[in-house]
């Protein structure tokens, strides 16, 4: 029962310090996180590891959720929610903290400038993550007409995107994008 | 779009369509999202906060995801957090949290559960890896459609570029790239703004 209390406790200090350095997100720390996970703590091996990602992407939600799988692997049910509260719970404080002190500046005349200046950085962004993602994913030719047919529908269409999700899976049982 | 110009002119584009937001639809949304969001919560996000519900404007999401990702913490966890906040206060927080993060959660345990047995299927291996390449391309799409509706200036033009080919094509260190990123990208504006 302690052992079991002493993994919960280093898994949730583990994962609320990683919380804060998280800027850009999960996927930005996975290194880290692989780094802490396999490297220092020897809580699995780094095909497990892999493993845990490979399943995080075939679940919807976040990608925090390699994050509770993690806290799965290392400590059951109880792991997982402690994981996925710890890497949350720091930042989203913090961004609680941010977004009060954000609506002081109300009167600011400069704000709008701020706002104004991040949004183009934010789409570069949201831009880069598609492309390190197509990287991985597309190793074959028609992986890529997959992953340019899916932009397309959804920069020009309003085609709801879990029919073009649907229609690319459906193309895959062929065997042609792994 | 003319709803998206007097927004903005307020100043407060992100906090327009927000405040009004009941708990159930913030919990309704946000399941949505949470449920739908697969290989990446971002296209699913726009979709229901800016396409269906109207809760912001395409600048109003741009704006406020560039706040999230300046802030460290998963994206869109940051902005469950930012919009539960202006909709209901602390409690919107919570409510859109648990919508956007834990259900999925315990879904994603129970695929944990029965993974071994659909892992070895090759065409569910192949199902997969052609929705992750369609999913890489969503995340593609809504940045582009972000991109058309927000018409940035020439110098978001070249700053959105900048972040995209430093983060995305040479992979440098979003830790060090992004505050000089921000920086810049405020200095300019500031500099240019009237």
């Amino acid at each position: 029962m302690n052992e079991t209390l002493h993994v919960l406790a280093e898994l949730g200090w583990r994962c609320a310090a990683l919380s804060l350095v998280a800027i850009g997100g999960i996927n930005a720390i996975l290194p880290e996180v692989h780094r802490v996970v396999v490297d220092v703590e020897h809580w699995m091996s780094s095909a497990d590891f892999a493993e845990l990602f490979a399943l995080a992407q075939l679940a919807p939600g976040p990608n925090a959720m390699v994050i509770a799988l993690i806290g799965w692997k290392v400590a059951g049910v109880a792991g997982a929610f402690v994981a996925t509260i710890a890497i949350c719970g720091p930042s989203s404080l913090l961004c609680y903290g941010a977004l009060h002190w954000w609506d002081r500046l109300r009167e600011w005349p400069r704000r709008a400038v701020v706002a104004r200046a991040l949004a183009p950085v934010a789409i570069g962004l949201i831009l880069a993550s598609g492309y390190t993602l197509a990287r991985g994913a597309d190793r074959t030719v028609v992986a890529g007409a997959l992953t340019l047919a899916a932009a397309a529908a959804l920069a020009f269409t309003r085609i709801n995107p879990v029919w073009v999700l649907a229609a690319a899976a459906l193309i895959g049982t062929a065997g042609w994008a792994g | 779009m003319s709803n998206g110009a007097t927004a903005h002119a307020s100043g407060l584009p992100e906090a327009e369509g927000l405040a009004h937001v009941s708990r159930g639809a913030l919990f309704a949304a946000s399941l949505k999202i949470g449920l739908l969001g697969f290989g990446g919560v971002m296209p699913w996000a726009r979709r229901v906060f800016v396409d269906e519900r109207r809760w912001l404007t395409d600048r109003g999401f741009a704006e406020l995801i560039g706040m999230c990702q300046v802030l460290p913490g998963p994206n869109v966890v940051n902005l469950a957090v930012i919009i539960g906040s202006r909709a209901q206060g602390p409690m919107g927080s919570l409510i859109a949290l648990t919508g956007i993060l834990f259900v999925p959660v315990v879904i994603v345990l129970v695929l944990a559960t029965f993974y071994a047995s659909v892992a070895t299927s090759p065409w569910a291996r192949n199902a997969i890896a052609a929705a992750s390449a369609a999913g890489a391309g969503l995340i593609l799409g809504t940045a582009t459609r972000l991109l058309i509706q927000t018409r940035p200036p020439v110098r978001g033009l070249v700053m959105g570029a900048a972040a995209f080919v430093t983060i995305g094509v040479l992979q440098w260190p979003l830790l060090w790239v992004l505050p000089a990123l921000v920086a810049a990208a405020i200095a300019w504006e500031w500099h240019a703004a009237p």
